[in-house]
């Protein structure tokens, strides 16, 4: 990859990847490998983009194609909210950011599934239900819905924390 | 007052440290850790290695007077080789800027496609593999004379009643194709249990991914 490449169409998309790939990751180690993976498919499949959609849409596409299909080093922590008695949140080693409800958000956040990670964060990034939709392939007049789930989760689990 | 989840959204990610990117080594040269990567990886370092295990016995069978059974492996192994380098180029199609559910779909149509045709290639292949051993082995020569005929020959000294068919012990037979159906059923088994050790969980992550976005297609 030429570093031209990177400054010029990968780093002004940084924080889209880097918000993304902290939902999927517990440590330091796992994000930064997350993080690299993403930007290395992003050139690997730049001849793919076909400028029908914006180069923002397609670094989301791929940067969250990716993070569903990897597998983590250590999976010894649960992903999955299964029960709906109020789990204690974990912030797990805090990597990431100084804003402490911010370290909270996450935490709650990786707790849910992966797909409705996905969809938390496309809604907390602004996109409407529609382009959540495209993104992730499914139909818009689900994901209202979905998202009122999610966030009613959320607020247990950060309720469960922060009071 | 309590906030919600959008003003800490916003709120946190206003802090300077917030998103600052990591740094990136080597990535130029990086070896990718994608399941995809992976899996092309594992399949072109297998394809490679049955092409050089196979001429490498094709080979060793001539010089140690088994040449038919090295042919029959070599052939039936280029066979898997062929089948599953066209299998491989469907791996090479996956676009992953696709939305997330044509990408899961495609990589699970493509699992799917390589298991059942593997599946079906394993059901032949230890059989085929079982009857180039017979094969070899019976042709060999032994001065002068098939290694069959002589086994044959053998064996009627001590059991001159036995029954046998185009000159072969219908025992023979009966044991032969017993094996044949063991190896045949158990064949595309093995595969499985191969490939579940290995991919089981990406396997079981990729059936929950797609079922959680099936439900939200509905």
């Amino acid at each position: 990859m030429s570093s031209d490449f990177y400054n010029t169409s990968i780093l002004p998309f940084a924080g889209i990847i880097i918000k993304l790939c902290r939902a999927y990751t517990n440590s330091q180690e796992d994000f930064e490998d997350y993080y690299q993976e993403v930007c290395l498919q992003i050139w690997r499949s730049k001849e793919n983009f076909r400028e029908q959609s914006a180069w923002s849409t397609w670094v989301y596409r791929i940067s969250l194609n990716v993070c569903l299909t990897l597998l983590k080093k250590n999976k010894n922590k649960s992903q999955h909210f299964v029960s709906d008695a109020l789990p204690a949140i974990e912030t797990e080693d805090n990597h990431g950011f100084s804003d402490e409800a911010l370290n909270l958000l996450y935490a709650a956040i990786r707790k849910l599934t992966e797909i409705d990670r996905a969809i938390i964060m496309l809604y907390l990034e602004e996109k409407s239900y529609k382009e959540i939709a495209d993104i992730i392939g499914t139909n818009p007049n689900n994901i209202g819905v979905r998202v009122k789930r999610i966030k009613m989760r959320l607020k247990i689990l950060l309720d469960g924390k922060i009071n | 007052m309590e906030k919600s989840i959008e003003n800490i959204w916003k709120e946190g990610f206003l802090k300077n440290d917030a998103l600052v990117a990591p740094k990136i080594n080597n990535l130029y040269s990086q070896k990718s850790i994608h399941i995809i990567d992976k899996f092309k990886r594992m399949f072109k370092i297998n394809l490679i290695a049955i092409v050089a295990f196979s001429f490498i016995f094709l080979i060793i069978s001539y010089f140690v007077g088994i040449p038919l059974m090295g042919a029959i492996f070599f052939i039936a192994l280029m066979v898997l080789v062929v089948v599953n380098n066209k299998l491989l180029n469907g791996l090479e199609s996956i676009n992953k800027g696709e939305n997330s559910y044509q990408y899961l779909k495609s990589f699970n149509q493509w699992i799917e496609k390589q298991v059942a045709v593997n599946k079906k290639m394993s059901t032949f292949l230890y059989p085929v593999i079982f009857m180039s051993l017979i094969i070899g082995f019976w042709f060999k020569d032994a001065e002068g004379v098939y290694l069959g005929k002589r086994l044959v020959a053998e064996v009627l000294i001590h059991f001159p009643n036995i029954y046998l068919i185009y000159g072969v012990p219908l025992i023979g037979f009966v044991i032969m194709f017993l094996i044949l159906g063991l190896l045949a059923f158990f064949g595309a088994k093995i595969y499985q249990w191969d490939l579940n050790i290995v991919y089981g969980r990406i396997l079981k992550k990729l059936d929950e991914l797609l079922a959680d976005l099936e439900s939200l297609r509905s």
